[in-house]
């Protein structure tokens, strides 16, 4: 191993058949290593046997995307060879099952006919027959280690040693798949051991029967292909750490801050982050609340809505009656709940929607990325709709913003949008305490009465910072409109009044841009005083980041605007730097370079450099270096990348 | 000092046409208030599009005006958040039975404690007369070009089918049985629904104040030993088939009064604390979220199942 530890392991097979728990074995062993961690995992929409693979990557210091191609591929079936038997390099291993030599492609039904037609004509241009043992034997031939495993005889093996039957450990066969390519990557067995512990914490019979094929299969690579030399240990031994996907990480982020009702309707890539908050939905204090509050647990209430209609307005009941709410969904159910956004506008309620983008239009591909919903974002809802909408870059700004969110919903008093994806909603990362710390973000419930009182009470007062009093139902007589209505929440037509409160909802807005930090809204990353400026938000903030890294390499200066929150957008900064610079890229995952239309809306720029992907697969880091230097060096004014299976 | 009626008034001018059925539900409404004694803050009065929703301006209580099909979803909200307050939805037919069918229906698998006051005009009235869910097959309104080729909604039937657990039926301008039945219904420990039939003077020429006191009756004065009450599976048995012949009725006779009380299926809120403990000591609306704006909750504190010790 060289002295820089950068290394990416693909794991494939069908839906159902273990992909995930595999996934999460491979992150948890390469961090009991020591190792930071990043894992993406691309599936199709279907519960079983369509192509399913993990893109797994480990390094010292935190990586924030995948890349292409990979140190080792694991095929837990032939359509994984298939598919992606050209993304390997050449110094890499592949592990399969040597049950599949003999299947052709044409037989593997799952398969898409269009992909089938694409890989055929690609081997019939490099000479090789479409059978699973040919394209091992093509890979051979280019000095990749092919690494067969016997593993109907292994799971035998293990049976015998377990004094059990070969259906009782047949599940284990993955955990086989695993272990050997830790073992070719010089991972310790032991590592593996504790990894199985971790994942299948508490399952006693379960972690025996994984425990035991791990060192079968351990012991059968050693024997016939010997392991890598011994990897050292990351900087990261010895501690307490986690690994979280972006569904949950934005679950945790919500519990932190203080929500007590979240409302939704399944939807992917949406519905985890409700399934995890609902596991925890009674959960424990820390120590020192605990003690001061007097209880161990309190509860924050999931509740699944007949639909997303039926969820946003749910959360605006909740909203009214003085919980903390939000709802979640994605691109579809933003859609239904476009009405209900426009009530909370008028109404001022506070909620927060957290909409997980996937790849549209329409139903498009559920499981899929597409960052195509920041215009339908900032501009939903019916009438001038002013609102907050911010888009999170990786799992630690989804956390906070998780959090600010809700901040920002009760003080602005006004619905906010927090944008993720699901490139971030099924990616995991390696994070540490200090990472996700809530005391960061204060709870601030803003202008919020607590106290019940008889006086003569407005909903909607006027006020020189254009927030009212808010007080939940129950402790004031109140009336709530969405209709245009007076400072008592009184329907009226009076035209200078609608002016004034149609004022005052534009002019809260106003404020909040002006009162949110900077830091918070826009980051510059990079070479400050680089004149080459690439513009994108979101999830394209990781392979951003890691191409840069690689284009500093070759000497090209960069910087890049990675802009979060889309309304109030933060036109003078974004100005300023597009101003001074001599090159401005675009990159992001939608057809229209919907930020490239909103920065030129807010700051009359035009940015003429464009890298968009539409595959619905994850931007990854060389593909994002590649593009951004046919941009810089070749001048390209489109560039469309597509990398990925 | 108990509360007078109009002591549920507000200023606002009530804007319905002169002999609408809504003056008639308002009165009941601000009776029944007044003699369940119900304080203003602690009471709200949710309403959807149409002409009957502007019913919240005119109600002293703490009332939401939603959007068009969505009072009940913004109801159950408020409930879900704060089960201490009394949550009553009014809006008409159009409202709850055509753009907002689908909550109408999931309302009854929860059972919440939630009053619906069902405006039955069997018209959209605010958009000059289109014909509802509720208005009979081959009618011809004036306000139609030609006869209606849908055919009606049995409110009743669908709310039974759903799950609600109190199904009555009265009439507008009959107030004081109408004002008993929201008295009940408000008080039922789950979800009622009072479809509440009501002339409309101005669309709806043919379901007239003349044609509606032709045909209806109380249910308890044809048949003293009328009896809608059920609290077991036995009793749901015994009685559904009577009660079932008695929600079809429709045509020459239009029965009224309770068809159904199910006190045996337990509310939502039972339900909840059952899978949150404390939720009824603390709703989401009265949890504590922080103390000094400190958070309360680290993540590495709750989410053991996402820790790995390296």
């Amino acid at each position: 191993m060289s002295d820089e530890v950068d290394i990416s392991v693909m794991i494939g097979g069908p839906q159902g058949g273990g992909i995930e728990s595999s996934g999460q074995m491979l992150v948890r062993t390469f961090m009991i290593k020591g190792y930071d961690v990043f894992g993406i995992r691309e599936y199709h929409s279907n519960i079983m046997g369509a192509h399913s693979y993990y893109n797994v990557r480990f390094k010292k210091n935190r990586p924030r995307s995948v890349k292409l191609p990979v140190d080792g591929l694991i095929a837990l079936d032939a359509e994984t060879i298939f598919t992606h038997y050209n993304e390997v390099s050449p110094k890499s291993f592949v592990v399969y099952d040597i049950d599949i030599l003999n299947t052709p492609m044409e037989r593997i039904s799952p398969m898409e006919p269009e992909v089938k037609e694409r890989v055929g004509d690609e081997l019939k241009k490099l000479g090789v027959e479409p059978i699973a043992s040919e394209v091992i034997k093509y890979l051979s031939n280019n000095g990749i280690k092919t690494v067969g495993l016997p593993l109907k005889n292994l799971l035998k093996t293990t049976a015998e040693k377990l004094k059990t039957n070969v259906v009782s450990v047949a599940k284990t066969v993955n955990t086989m798949s695993i272990t050997a390519s830790a073992a070719l990557l010089g991972i310790d067995v032991e590592t593996i051991e504790k990894s199985i512990n971790y994942y299948f914490y508490g399952k006693k019979s379960v972690i025996d029967s994984n425990v035991m094929a791990a060192k079968v299969a351990y012991d059968y690579v050693k024997e016939n292909f010997g392991i890598g030399n011994p990897i050292e240990d990351g900087p990261n031994k010895n501690k307490s750490r986690m690994v979280a996907t972006g569904n949950d990480i934005v679950a945790m982020g919500k519990l932190a801050g203080g929500l007590t009702l979240e409302t939704y309707y399944p939807i992917t890539p949406s519905q985890d982050e409700a399934f995890y908050l609902g596991e925890h939905r009674y959960f424990k204090l820390d120590e020192w609340a605990s003690k001061e509050l007097g209880v161990e647990k309190l509860g924050v209430l999931v509740f699944q809505a007949e639909d997303e209609l039926g969820a946003l307005n749910m959360a605006i009941g909740g909203a009214l009656a003085g919980a903390r709410t939000a709802t979640t969904t994605s691109g579809p159910g933003l859609s239904l709940m476009n009405e209900a956004i426009s009530f909370s506008v008028m109404a001022e309620v506070p909620v927060v929607i957290t909409v997980w983008m996937r790849a549209g239009p329409s139903t498009g591909e559920a499981t899929r990325q597409g960052q195509q919903d920041l215009l339908h974002s900032v501009f939903a809802g019916h009438g001038d709709t002013p609102k907050i909408v911010i888009a999170s870059g990786d799992h630690i700004e989804a956390y906070y913003d998780a959090m600010k969110s809700l901040n920002w919903a009760e003080k602005y008093q006004t619905p906010v949008i927090h944008l993720v994806d699901k490139y971030i909603a099924s990616s995991m990362m390696s994070f540490d305490r200090e990472d996700v710390d809530p005391q960061l973000v204060p709870i601030d419930r803003g202008k919020y009465i607590t106290e019940t009182k008889n006086e003569d009470y407005k909903r909607y007062e006027l006020t020189d910072d254009y927030i009212s009093p808010r007080s939940p139902l129950g402790k004031r007589l109140m009336w709530v409109s969405s209709l245009t209505h007076n400072e008592y929440g009184m329907v009226t037509e009076d035209p200078i009044t609608r002016e004034k409160m149609l004022l005052k909802i534009a002019k809260k807005i106003e404020n909040a841009g002006k009162e949110i930090p900077l830091s918070e809204k826009v980051s510059l990353y990079g070479d400050q005083d680089a004149k080459i400026t690439i513009v994108s938000w979101g999830s394209a903030k990781g392979p951003i980041l890691d191409a840069m890294d690689l284009l500093r390499k070759d000497g090209i200066k960069t910087r890049f605007l990675h802009i979060r929150m889309m309304s109030p957008f933060p036109s003078e900064y974004v100005t300023n730097i597009l101003n001074s610079s001599e090159l401005v890229v675009d990159v992001e995952a939608n057809a229209l370079s919907q930020l490239a239309m909103l920065v030129k809306m807010n700051t009359g720029y035009d940015i003429k450099k464009k890298i968009i992907k539409l595959t619905g697969r994850t931007i990854m880091e060389h593909e994002a270096y590649n593009a951004l230097k046919m941009v810089i060096q070749n001048n390209q004014d489109l560039v469309v990348i597509r990398d990925g299976a | 000092m108990a509360r007078n009626w109009s002591d549920y008034k507000t200023n606002s001018w009530v804007q319905w046409c002169p002999a609408c059925g809504n003056f008639g539900i308002l009165l009941a409404m601000q009776k029944a208030l007044a003699e369940l004694d119900l304080p203003p803050e602690k009471t709200s009065i949710v309403s959807g599009i149409g002409c009957s929703s502007r019913i919240p301006y005119y109600v002293k209580t703490s009332n939401i005006h939603t959007l068009h099909g969505r009072p009940i979803p913004v109801a159950e909200g408020i409930k879900l958040a704060n089960p201490e307050q009394t949550v009553i939805v009014a809006s008409g037919d159009g409202d709850l039975l055509g753009i907002g069918a689908g909550h109408f229906v999931a309302l009854g698998r929860r059972n919440m404690q939630i009053a619906i006051l069902l405006h039955d005009n069997a018209v959209y009235g605010l958009t000059k007369g289109q014909a509802a869910p509720t208005l009979p097959l081959w009618l011809k309104t004036k306000a139609l070009d030609a006869p209606n080729i849908q055919s009606q909604i049995n409110p009743l039937l669908l709310a039974f089918a759903s799950g609600y657990t109190f199904i009555a039926r009265a009439y507008a301008y009959h107030v004081d049985q109408l004002k008993d039945l929201i008295k009940l219904a408000i008080n039922h420990k789950g979800t009622a629904l009072i479809d509440i039939l009501q002339p409309c003077p101005t669309y709806n020429d043919i379901m007239s104040k003349e044609w509606y006191e032709k045909r209806i009756y109380y249910l308890t004065s044809a048949d003293p030993s009328w009896d809608p009450n059920i609290s077991s599976q036995e009793d749901f048995d015994m009685k559904a088939p009577k009660i079932l012949d008695k929600m079809t009725e429709w045509g020459e006779k239009i029965p009224l009064g309770i068809f159904y009380r199910n006190i045996s299926i337990e509310p939502l809120e039972t339900r909840i604390e059952k899978i949150l403990p404390g939720y009824l000591q603390y709703p989401p609306a009265k949890r504590p979220i922080d103390i000094k704006s400190k958070p309360i909750v680290h993540p590495f504190t709750e989410f053991k199942d996402r820790i790995v010790q390296t």
